[in-house]
């Protein structure tokens, strides 16, 4: 590398660098008072006493429900600016495995229907193995949260070639339309209003952070019955680009 | 909580005995590893046969016969690798001089062991809530 | 034992949260008598002047102007009058370099501060359990 092209990448890093301490400060200083409203609501509510207002009490669960959205995006961009710095372990992980745990620990699996298709010539793999699970899960979460049908089918196939895995989750469910698709990467965004559904907006930018630190693609593209389809290359051999 | 080791260092065979029902009672699902005494104990926090992953919570009988409490404490507090173990303290009798000891080491608790069944089970469900709603370290 | 009443120190620089603490405890019955410091150099003016009977527990947020929680802690275990203090955590702190140092100088929990009270008065509620346990 040349001097200057050192010294540009250099400054690339530090300006990173500060962008995520940045991110990081100011949603953790945001959350001091975030508390304080949240809690004095609570306070004013509970000295009301019982005979209480069902307009008064009503607003107090908006005022409540708002506080708590705000926490989960100074949350999700909490996360966002430590995807580098935390849980970067590798080890070994076995990959149907690792799906398994991820569909246990979904929250709401009533009516959904799961098909798993391994084509691996060995199941085990030495990786990150904690964010191979958070790109995993926040993909099954979307495929299983947003899904309109009553039976939810949702498809995981995941095959290996000589240097990468290829994961492909996709499903049944409404898809997206073709003039947001280029917004779902961004965050907080929400395809619906988030007072239809109550989702961050955040698990696929999260998800795209990790897979591009790791040197692997995601994307979209819609599924011949209108669902979606999610597909990532997740390298075999990591390096890790900050 | 993290599902880490536990390590009890005692030789009471029925306590050891209804620490383990009322953890499986309980529903606790860390590891629970016991040492008769110091000495064991130590081995098992030092050395190439040591426990891994290594132990964040220890519960000792401080005033049972054979295990020399204050100086495995002692030994722990000056570990790099250990020094940060959260230490709790039992003990059936009243040694005032012993529990100044171990406060002066800054154990997580000193308390009073409990002996029937019940008690234990009791005394093991406030801890276990307690341990769970404390963060540790990764 | 908490039957003894022992006296607790709360270093905290929030106003709402001090009345948090307060409110949490009055929800829980906890009758122990409660001091406030606003940081570390004021909680230890206090803890070294004998303003205040010497506590027992100390509990302690970590980020405060002036001297924060894990440089306080520092101070009060090399102080042979303040080291054997039972000293709690509380924060909002989830950064695991706090929570490394703060079980390396021996505090007796780290609690993260929840967002809505009514999961503070739960974490208060188990704590005031885990105290009554123990002899202080």
């Amino acid at each position: 590398m040349t001097e200057s092209a050192q010294k540009c990448q250099e400054e690339l890093s530090a300006l990173k660098k500060e962008y995520e301490d940045f991110v990081y400060i100011v949603s953790h200083d945001i959350k001091t008072p975030m508390r304080a409203i949240a809690n004095i609501a609570t306070w004013i509510e509970d000295d009301l006493g019982p005979d209480i207002n069902i307009d008064i009490l009503n607003n107090f669960s908006l005022l409540k429900n708002r506080v708590a959205r705000l926490e989960n995006m100074l949350n999700a961009l909490l996360e966002l600016s430590r995807i580098n710095r935390t849980e970067m372990e590798e080890y070994e992980v076995n990959i149907p495995k690792l799906v398994k745990e991820c569909m246990a620990t979904l929250d709401n699996k009533t009516n959904v229907k799961f098909h798993e298709n391994y084509n691996l010539y060995n199941e085990n793999c030495i990786t990150l193995g904690k964010k191979l699970n958070k790109v995993i899960f926040n993909l099954l979460d979307n495929a299983v949260r947003f899904h309109d049908k009553q039976i939810k089918n949702v498809f995981i196939d995941i095959s290996e070639n000589e240097t990468e895995y290829q994961i492909k989750i996709s499903d049944d469910g409404p898809g997206i339309a073709e003039e947001v698709r280029q917004k779902i990467f961004s965050i907080f965004y929400t395809v619906n209003s988030k007072d239809v559904l109550d989702s961050t907006g955040a698990g696929l930018t999260i998800s795209s952070k990790i897979v591009a630190m790791v040197g692997g693609a995601i994307q979209y593209t819609p599924s011949v019955n209108n669902g979606s389809i999610f597909q990532i290359n997740w390298p075999k051999i990591i390096s890790v680009k900050n | 909580m993290v599902a880490a080791n536990i390590l009890i260092v005692d030789n009471c065979k029925i306590f050891i005995e209804n620490t383990v029902n009322a953890f499986s009672q309980i529903g606790i699902k860390s590891t629970l590893c016991f040492a008769e005494n110091d000495s064991k104990a130590w081995s098992m926090l030092h050395g190439k046969n040591k426990l891994l992953p290594l132990p964040k919570i220890m519960l000792i009988d401080i005033n049972a016969e054979g295990i020399n409490g204050i100086d495995l404490i002692n030994k722990i507090r000056f570990d790099f690798e250990l020094k940060s173990i959260l230490i709790f303290v039992v003990s059936n009798i009243d040694d005032v001089e012993k529990k100044c000891d171990a406060l002066n080491l800054n154990i997580a608790g000193y308390m009073h062991k409990p002996s029937e069944k019940g008690e234990i089970v009791a005394f093991f469900s406030i801890l276990n809530d307690y341990w769970n709603s404390i963060e540790f370290s990764r | 034992m908490i039957q003894k009443l022992v006296n607790i120190l709360l270093v905290e620089d929030d106003e709402v949260d001090v009345m948090n603490v307060k409110r949490a405890f009055t929800k829980n019955n906890i009758k122990n008598e409660l001091f406030v410091a606003g940081n570390g150099v004021e909680a230890l003016d206090m803890l070294r002047s004998s303003i205040i009977p010497l506590p027992r527990i100390i509990i302690l947020d970590i980020n405060m102007p002036k001297m924060n929680g894990i440089e306080f802690l520092k101070i009060i275990r090399e102080d042979e009058n303040l080291k054997n203090i039972s000293v709690f955590v509380m924060t909002t702190s989830n950064e695991d370099s706090d929570k490394i140092n703060a079980y390396n100088l021996n505090v007796a929990g780290y609690i993260l501060k929840p967002l809505s009270f009514e999961k503070f008065i739960n974490s208060v509620a188990t704590l005031k359990n885990f105290w009554s346990l123990c002899e202080m």
